[in-house]
């Protein structure tokens, strides 16, 4: 099959980038289909061959992704997000309203072609709620009158300004604020190797490279007390340390910008402002534990993120910061992006690694962990964007200086994305171990319209929810761990006395239950089932002994499933279902006695 | 290498000690301990995707799953508390969510491992009120039906598919709770047809074409035996109702090939129920074949042999024997023709150069043929010639284990580019025909081979030589002088090395090993030698001819030639195999025998056509490919045929009647192979293992013969190249095969 000239190009560098073809088949899919809209029989066929699969081999990890499609969708594919913090600031209505405008529902197209809709989980918009993707591009912050004109505009093909970066980003800085990973934030062009050479950009990787030995590196990380900022919080350098350094295998470092977790939304804003700062990250985490060749797992939303970060990436090539001998060092190190196409899962690292070798999103067994047995089987230290990014000021400041901004084992500063009902929704760099309602209170502005604070989600929709009076706490690994919920990615989504708890269990177990990879059964089974059941339930359908069954069924899933997502989806409906009890009760009458979460909108 | 620690850790309270490496829930398994479980399949990857095999480990923060927990020292586990329970039935009642309850109306109700795990550890009740996921039933192919609610997606048929099988055309489509299977061409299957995902099924999602629902499972009789079709023997269980065969699969996982069965072997089977089967013996009159009764046709064919022998003398008759009938069939036909006619003439459409390699070999036999079990124990194989994914589906299957399992090499030398290439670690590519001198050059360095060859040969065997321990397969190209090369140059190898021909039929090699030979007696005894030969003569109450006789294509010849005036042919089809262009009769016979399922192209020309029983009718034993003897057990039985060994047994009853030769009085094939294990060298295998469904390696051993080379056998061998669904005349009568859309198109 002939291929138009770029394609064939862009297929022909894709393949060289990876040390099996078969790595190249996600990208190539999504590619293919920014191309011809969606993906044909013999498109199958015809990247089958290049990869030398078969054609069901291609088949079934398309299916997998659910940004790959093998059915053409409209000139402009309309994504509006309803996950938890677009729900709470009025995505439902926004989505009805295009419904009716469009007169298509989900996954439907218009009849001329124009217009196609489809209901989306978090997208990483959630300071920017409501918000919504057409085609690539980011529209935040939206109205019921904005979308109408957006939609009209399109028609006619008018001119429309997408959002220029993640809402919620750049906003003035509060004093409480210590800015580290974001402190390049704001500045012009900050993006660019030029501007980030004028503000200490690279000169950790100097002293990486020229002063230190890769165990010192080691070690200064492990000094700085540095938490896996993905969710998870193991500490970075004890991480690094466990990569053998007597295997004769190739090394890999990861970067997981796979961001997907609802609220999530802070690696976006610190890679579209400070990709060289995750460079050199990367490339002082290749020196620590040599390893010389890196992705950057990007998922495949952000597309337009990764091509900003394409573009660092190219300018640090010329400018002698990746490739070969590094600043005369003679460390070498090649580093690329890579696309998902639309999986949460992915963001586990395990399936992260799968999906990078071009298969379905399943996660894989552990023991053996990645730092011994990872990507194509080879020690892998894969970190996430934060993680990584936190780097270059460690080495530079010491990490005895990063640990002691932060509090006791939970060293430096966090991006917290603090969205839903707060007057100022934003990212916020803070200390960790910042206080969660002075956070809400006082940096975000506080709950508005005199309403009061019902409940928080303190790190992203797989944590535990934290009541009103659990909410004075220190935000840290260990206080939060201790108050019975996790850090876990820095989402913090607030939600007022207003929002019905019965249908924020549903819309969080509908994001579990659509992520699910299917590959073991109690999430397979369990999150599908409490969907159904919750959907029921709010819907005015439940019974009394429904009630004790929700949290039965999600103790069943925690501990038992094969993969974190299990759990994730298990932990913060168990923590509904008991916090919250008396509002299932309510709904044993029949109807909801809540606020319907589209109600919210133009309120704030 | 040093000996390996055991590991020793308790479960339930109970010691166990275990090789090292072994997972938990083996080592459960060896205390008679079940962790239920339906992803876990011994030779499959791990998966721990169903999370049935929780079990509780000290000091670890939760549950841990058996099927991929490697068994510590002083490690504790537990199976048997209230938490491991309420897993496992929590476990359960999730997988019956979106799990239709029709176990009624389901094929697999009775031998379901689902309904079987809900019976010992489920709940009682359903706590499921939302709707179930459905999605209509698929037919993927004639033989492969796909019921996706039923699935409970233990990803076992896709997993078998692609690593057991390398065929790869089952995967898993969309995903979470939607996840379905899905086959290689968007609706339908186009693959080998092997009906391993069916098999490895633990429920009624995929069901064959042949079996569903025809029966329910505790209506049949089960029996062992051994697959009808190619060389490799694999066992075979069939399900039988009625005296009819509904069912082969091997579910027990015992025998050689464990569950393995190819599309012959699992749904082969049909040819016993065909309408064209022989049910009457046959006899020429007035030029044409008439119906008649046993008595008169068994009358009328000592009669008439008697005369031809009177007339003609011994020289006058041949045999041609099978390489489908049993060891005690075979067994007599040689002692028929040596003891009762006094002729040599005796021999069988040979594929594969088993005597060669015994003769060549010699008294280092024992130890120097591998089985079916050490191909797939494997450290290196090296295969010239043969295609075992189509020919010798087991050998195929044992080969991707060793390569999977045992991290082992495979060094193909080949004409074609077979299939097994993409896992060959080398493959050399030679002429077509060009194997015997290929095997001469590798052997003596003598001849000529262009210089990319030599050198690409030059490296196969310095690799071979770094290898311990390789195991030689070579098929029907590699004969005569090539098996004494391929033999001298194996025995050169630095390390150990063993052999296994390749050959077509089930018993092929049992043929061979029974003395269907023109100058071997039974056990590879050269007939010239006058010590075995006067051995078998005093057994049999005869003297033995000296004089090698003629071999096949030699006596068919001879038939078209007028010189042969009586050919007595047993479940074979000459006329088709050696492509006789000969008229109606065959030249100048004045009879022609055949014992015959089917009007084949030989049976069409006999003058007198008797009704034989197929394998799957009768007792016995028959030899593999690698020289394994395994029983052959009476399953169904079809009203007329007999078994050849009858038919033999009582015509030299009346051929004594008429003064030739002595009745044979071994009323059964045990009686028969009880003599075959006294007396031919080889075959006092034990029959314990056999009797429980086992296999026993032959070592037939040829008489020392002074360290004088023996000679090579006479006569040509060649394969009948059949195809995953050809099996020679027997083939034509498999209707459910031969309605596939891959026998088709590919013939």
């Amino acid at each position: 099959m002939q291929l138009p000239a770029p394609l064939e190009a862009k297929f022909n560098e894709l393949v060289k980038r990876y040390p099996r073809r078969r790595s190249a088949l996600v990208p190539m899919l999504l590619f293919a289909q920014d191309q011809f809209g969606h993906i044909s029989d013999a498109l199958i066929g015809e990247i089958a061959r290049r990869l030398d699969l078969n054609t069901l081999q291609v088949t079934e990890t398309l299916v997998y992704y659910s940004m790959l499609r093998r059915k053409p969708a409209g000139k402009h594919h309309v994504q509006v997000c309803t996950n938890v913090a677009c729900m709470l600031r009025g995505a439902n209505r926004i989505y009805e309203l295009v419904q009716r405008k469009l007169g298509i529902g989900h996954q439907q197209t218009t009849k001329d072609g124009m217009f196609s809709l489809e209901e989306v989980e978090c997208i990483g918009a959630c300071t920017g709620a409501p918000a919504m993707q057409i085609n690539y591009d980011y529209y935040e912050n939206l109205t019921p009158v904005k979308v109408d004109e957006l939609i009209d505009d399109l028609d006619v093909g008018r001119r429309t300004e997408a959002s220029p970066y993640t809402a919620g980003a750049l906003h003035e800085r509060h004093p409480a604020e210590v800015p580290v990973t974001s402190r390049r934030w704001g500045i012009q062009n900050s993006r660019t190797l030029e501007v980030y050479r004028k503000h200490e950009g690279y000169q950790a990787l100097q002293k990486a490279l020229r002063q230190m030995t890769p165990d010192q590196v080691i070690e200064e990380v492990k000094k700085s007390n540095l938490r896996g900022r993905g969710g998870a919080g193991f500490p970075a350098g004890v991480k690094w340390s466990f990569v053998p350094k007597d295997s004769p295998k190739p090394k890999y470092i990861l970067c997981n910008a796979d961001e997907s977790e609802p609220g999530t939304c802070k690696d976006r804003p610190l890679m579209e402002f400070d990709p060289h700062q995750l460079i050199e990250g990367i490339v002082i985490a290749g020196r620590a534990v040599n390893a010389h060749l890196g992705y950057i797992y990007i998922r495949g939303e952000y597309r337009y993120v990764m091509d900003i970060l394409d573009g660092a990436i190219a300018e640090a090539y010329t400018a002698g910061l990746l490739g070969k001998n590094i600043l005369g060092s003679g460390f070498d190190f090649e580093l690329y992006t890579h696309t998902g196409a639309g999986s949460y899962e992915c963001g586990e690292e395990s399936a992260l690694m799968e999906s990078l070798e071009g298969k379905r999103g399943y996660p894989r067994i552990r023991p053996p962990f990645p730092a011994v047995v990872g990507l194509y089987g080879c020690p892998t230290v894969i970190n996430n964007v934060e993680t990584l990014s936190s780097v270059p000021s460690i080495i530079l400041k010491g990490g005895e200086w990063y640990a002691n901004l932060g509090s006791p084992k939970n060293g430096g500063t966090r991006l917290f994305c603090v969205s839903g009902h707060v007057r100022r929704p934003g990212i916020y760099e803070l200390p960790l171990g910042f206080n969660l309602k002075r956070m809400i209170e006082e940096v975000a502005g506080g709950i508005p319209n005199g309403k009061k604070l019902k409940a928080v989600i303190p790190g992203g929709s797989s944590c535990p929810l934290l009541s009103a009076e659990e909410a004075d706490l220190p935000m840290d690994f260990d206080s939060l761990a201790k108050a019975g919920s996790m850090l876990g990615s820095g989402g913090v989504v607030v939600i007022d006395e207003d929002t019905c708890m019965v249908d924020l269990a549903r819309r969080i177990m509908h994001f579990y239950a659509h992520e699910s990879c299917g590959w073991c059964i109690p999430c397979r089974e369990g999150t599908h089932w409490l969907r159904r059941m919750l959907d029921r339930f709010h819907d005015g359908g439940g019974r009394a002994e429904d009630i004790p069954l929700v949290g039965e069924l999600a103790k069943n899933m925690l501990g038992r499933t094969f993969c974190p997502l299990g759990d994730a989806a298990a932990l913060p409906t168990i923590s509904i279902a008991k916090k919250w009890r008396r509002e299932f009760e309510q709904h044993l009458k029949g109807r909801c006695p809540y606020k319907p979460a589209e109600s919210l909108v133009g309120t704030l | 290498m040093a000996e390996m620690k055991q590991t020793t850790l308790k479960i339930n309270d109970r010691e166990v000690t275990v090789a090292p490496g072994t997972l938990v829930i083996e080592a459960a398994r060896r205390l008679g301990i079940e962790v239920p479980s339906f992803c876990y399949y011994p030779g499959l990857s791990l998966q721990a995707a169903c999370r049935m095999c929780l079990v509780e480990v000290e000091n670890a923060p939760k549950m841990q799953t058996a099927c991929t927990l490697v068994a510590l020292e002083g490690m504790v586990v537990r199976t048997d508390t209230e938490q491991v329970h309420q897993a496992r039935k929590a476990m359960l009642e999730f997988l019956l969510t979106n799990h239709p309850l029709d176990c009624p109306v389901c094929d697999k109700g009775g031998e379901c491992e689902l309904q079987d795990m809900v019976f010992r550890y489920g709940a009682d009740q359903s706590r499921f009120l939302e709707e179930k996921i459905h999605q209509p039933e698929e037919k993927w192919s004639e033989l492969v039906y796909y019921d996706a609610p039923r699935c409970i997606l233990c990803f076992r048929c896709v997993r078998v598919c692609d690593e057991g099988m390398d065929v790869k055309a089952l995967g898993v489509g969309q995903r979470g709770a939607y996840s379905v299977i899905i086959p290689n061409r968007e609706d339908r299957l186009e693959c080998e047809e092997c009906g391993m995902c069916i098999d490895v099924c633990p429920v009624g999602a995929l069901t064959s074409g042949t079996y569903r629902y025809k029966t329910r499972p505790w209506e049949m009789k089960y029996v062992p035996t051994v697959c009808a079709h190619c060389s490799n023997g694999c066992k075979t269980t069939l399900s039988v109702r009625n005296n009819e065969i509904l069912r082969a699969n091997n579910r027990d996982l015992s025998g050689i090939n464990n569950d393995f069965l190819c599309v012959k072997g699992r749904f082969g089977f049909d040819f016993t129920q065909h309408p064209e089967r022989l049910k009457q013996p046959l006899v020429r009159r007035n030029g044409k074949l008439e119906p008649t009764d046993w008595e008169d046709a068994l009358t009328e064919l000592a009669a008439r042999l008697k005369q031809v022998h009177e007339k003609h003398g011994p020289g006058a008759i041949g045999f041609l024997g099978s390489n489908r009938t049993s060891n005690e069939e075979n067994f007599l036909l040689q002692r028929m023709a040596r003891a009762t006619f006094g002729t040599n003439n005796i021999d069988h459409h040979r594929t594969a150069d088993y005597a060669g390699l015994i003769a060549e070999l010699g008294e280092r036999v024992g130890g120097a043929l591998a089985t079916m079990q050490q191909l797939g124990e494997a450290k290196a194989i090296l295969l010239v010639g043969n295609d075992p994914t189509v020919q010798n589906p087991l050998v195929a299957w044992q080969i991707r284990a060793a390569l999977r399992l045992r991290g082992a090499r495979l060094y193909i030398i080949h004409a074609q580019p077979i299939q097994l290439r993409r896992l060959a670690k080398q493959f050399v590519e030679v002429p077509i025909d060009s194997e015997p001198g290929v095997l001469r050059w590798l052997a003596t360095g003598r001849g000529k081979l262009d210089d990319k060859l030599a050198a690409e040969l030059k490296a196969l065997k310095d690799t071979l030589d770094k290898e311990s321990d390789v195991v030689i397969l070579f098929g029907s190209e590699v004969s005569g002088a090539a098996t004494r090369d391929l033999v001298a140059f194996g025995s050169r190898l630095a390390g150990q090395t063993r052999y296994m021909a390749l050959g077509d039929y089930v018993n092929s090699r049992g043929a061979a090993d029974m003395g269907l030979l023109p100058d071997r007696l039974p056990g590879y005894a050269p007939v010239k030698d006058p010590q075995p030969r006067e051995a078998f003569g005093k057994l049999w109450g005869a003297s033995l001819p000296e004089k090698p006789g003629l071999h096949a294509r030699q006596m068919l010849d001879a038939a078209v030639a007028g010189k042969l005036k009586a050919l007595y042919v047993v479940g074979a089809n000459p006329v088709k195999t050696f492509s006789l262009v000969a008229a109606d009769r065959l030249g100048g016979l004045e009879l022609l025998v055949v014992h015959e399922m089917f009007l084949t192209e030989t049976a069409k020309r006999a003058d007198i056509a008797l009704p034989a029983a197929c394998a799957y009718e009768k007792d016995g034993t028959v030899t593999n490919t690698a020289g394994e003897v395994q029983l052959l057990r009476k399953a169904a039985e079809v009203m007329g045929p007999r078994t050849d060994f009858d038919l033999l047994r009582i015509l030299t009853h009346q051929l004594a009647r008429l003064g030739l030769g002595r009745g044979i009085h071994m009323r059964t094939p045990e009686a028969a192979f009880e003599e075959i294990q006294r007396s031919v060298r080889g075959y006092d295998v034990s029959l314990a293992g056999l009797l429980t469904g086992g296999a026993a390696a032959s070592q037939p051993v040829p008489p020392a013969n002074g360290g004088t080379p023996y000679d090579v056998p006479t006569g040509k061998i060649f394969s009948s190249r059949d195809t995953l669904f050809t099996s020679g005349s027997l083939g034509r009568y498999c209707t459910m095969i031969n309605s596939l859309s891959e026998a088709k198109t590919k013939p």
